[in-house]
């Protein structure tokens, strides 16, 4: 009995040996082949990226062309983004959870936002550039790709949403409603803060995903580099920064452009920005797991 | 002993259907102030179900639906213009599992009332915190740390809190589900005495509970459910030393469970 009761548990042991090894491989040569992205990028563009005046030149300039003006507008396009998608998002995500009957028309637009999250970006794009840029009439412009990303990041953000929403135990929605309080209410001062820590790691990753987006710009905001005047007040004027009627090119976009037209110069600014772009979505995901962590700690234990 | 006191709640024929499935067959219970009722039954039975009419917390659940008359203080709340907002605000439930808020321990207490506009002053709401805590026997627990998380007390101390919040609302009745069943047996006494307190004070208390002791050490009547059936109620020493039904007597003496 006690015999095989050691065999027995000697077996299991060697098992879970030979699993453990296998998944920490497995793990391994994920993390390795992430690492190896990330150093390539980075020898090839960080040297430029670094070169004094690569981050604050005009594009345009002759001598030093820089990207200043795609930074700026990847940054100004990821405003209106959010600006646009948070809000519908959060909308939709709690209509969905807390107010939507369970029945059918709700059980397809979940289906429906889930199919859309699969879309490709192309797609998106060129269907923003029928809609946002020819039905709409808002031309080639920071409107019209801030639109399409909006497009681009809603199903995603919605079942972030949801997902957090939903992750809420159902004791503290029944506690609140038990108390006399309204759905809104209990939505809004009960699940919402509950939920936030989540919610704002998934803004964040996601704004991430829009961050690099490129094939949802192209035919929306346009692809040639933006001239940029930043002392413009006139807030009409194609130049002036802050007007979202301009056409505008993104980091994301600046990169397949200068692909598109291979010359030795291009190709160095192009690997400049992929470092810069890289390392501004690492940022992006080592915030959301900050700001995350920084708001469940408050919220349990002040 | 009903007789002496003011009647609260009494149910009619009350029934619960879940889709097309009757979870509750018509029921007749009547409660009344400063006494507390138990109910105990197999699991299943549908006390929580049962529990769960009177203060229309079935309304939550999507195809849930509710019969006959639910009659506080003389009104039937069993309609659909009630308020069940209003309602709840007298009508009190504290849950299995503790749910404090993810807020402090003064926040959770006055959250509801807050929001129902009943604080005017930072007076009355220090006031409020302190005599609901007191009540519900916690205040000498947490009084220094008033503002610390409530998810940093003990599960015993949580569901105090629970208690102490719904009190903060001055309900005239209180429905526990089953609120000792996550604690141990020296938090479960602490919770039972403040039940017990509570009465004393005038409030109307019903009980869900799996635990014999516990039933005869809170309550003043005991019903005792079997699927779906009200089939016995009374006085509590009544039900325990001398039941009548069958099924009552198999399940005392523990033929199931
Ligand atoms: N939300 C629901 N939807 C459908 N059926 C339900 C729901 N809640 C309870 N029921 C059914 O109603 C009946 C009574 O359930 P209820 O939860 O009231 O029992 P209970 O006496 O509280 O049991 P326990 O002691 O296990 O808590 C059961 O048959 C159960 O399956
Ligand atoms: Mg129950």
């Amino acid at each position: 009995m006690t015999r095989d009761l050691d065999a027995h548990a000697a077996k299991i042991g060697k098992q879970d040996k030979i699993a453990t090894g296998i998944l920490t491989l497995i793990v391994g040569l994920v993390l390795a082949l992430l690492a190896a992205i990330v150093v390539y990028i980075l020898f090839q563009g960080l040297g430029k990226m670094l070169t004094p005046g690569f981050l604050t030149n005009s594009p345009l300039d002759d001598e030093n062309p820089g990207i200043s003006f795609e930074l700026f507008d990847s940054f100004y396009m990821l405003l209106w983004t959010l600006l646009f998608s948070v809000p519908i998002s959060l909308g939709a995500a709690i209509f969905l959870v807390e107010y939507a009957p369970e029945n059918w028309v709700t059980a397809a637009a979940k289906t429906a936002i889930e199919t859309l999250s699969s879309l490709p970006s192309i797609v998106v794009g060129m269907f923003g550039s029928l809609f946002f840029v020819v039905v709409c009439n808002f031309h080639v412009s920071i409107l019209s790709g801030a639109l399409a990303l909006t497009m681009f990041n809603i199903p995603i953000l919605v079942r972030t949403i949801q997902q957090a929403l939903e992750d809420v135990p159902r004791s503290q929605r029944d506690a609140s409603l038990a108390m006399g309080l309204t759905r809104w209410e209990t939505t809004t001062k009960i699940l919402l803060p509950a939920a936030m820590p989540a919610i704002v790691t998934g803004v964040v990753i996601s704004a991430g995903r829009v961050f690099g987006e490129a094939a949802a710009l192209i035919f929306t905001s346009g692809s040639a580099p933006a001239r940029l005047n930043f002392a413009s007040t006139n807030f009409g004027s194609p130049t002036n920064p802050w007007n979202i009627f301009r056409p505008a090119e993104t980091m994301a976009v600046h990169i397949w452009k200068l692909r598109m037209e291979p010359s030795q110069g291009n190709d160095v600014i192009a690997w400049g920005c992929a470092a810069m772009l890289m390392i501004c979505i690492l940022l992006f995901n080592v915030l959301a797991r900050v700001l995350g962590k920084a708001l469940a700690k408050k919220m349990t234990a002040e | 002993m009903t007789n002496t006191r003011d009647i609260i709640l009494t149910t009619e024929d009350v029934t619960v259907t879940y889709g097309t499935h009757e979870a509750l067959h018509p029921t007749n219970l009547t409660f009344a102030a400063g006494e507390v009722t138990a109910l105990i039954g197999p699991s299943g039975c549908g006390k929580s179900t049962f529990l769960r009419c009177l203060n229309l917390m079935n309304r939550e659940i999507p195809h849930c639906a509710v019969g006959g008359h639910i009659n506080y203080h003389g009104h039937d709340i069993n309609t659909p213009k009630e308020n069940l907002y209003e309602l709840r605000k007298s009508i009190g439930m504290v849950f299995q599992q503790p749910t404090p808020f993810r807020k402090s321990i003064r926040e959770n207490i006055l959250f509801a009332p807050k929001r129902h506009g009943r604080i005017r002053s930072k007076e009355q709401a220090d006031e409020l915190v302190e005599t609901s805590l007191k009540q519900a026997a916690l205040w000498d627990e947490v009084k220094d740390k008033l503002d610390r998380s409530a998810y940093a007390l003990s599960g015993g101390q949580q569901q105090r809190l629970c208690i102490a919040r719904t009190l903060a609302m001055k309900p005239d009745v209180i429905l526990y589900d089953e609120p000792c069943s996550a604690l141990d047996p020296l938090s479960t006494m602490s919770v039972e005495e403040t039940i017990r307190d509570i009465a004393s004070t005038g409030i109307c208390e019903a009980i869900v509970t799996h635990n014999m002791e516990q039933a005869t050490r809170v309550s003043d009547r005991t019903a005792f459910f079997y699927v779906g059936d009200m089939v016995e109620t009374g006085p509590t020493k009544q039900i325990f030393s001398n039941p009548k039904d069958q099924k009552l007597v198999d399940y005392l003496t523990g033929r199931f469970g």
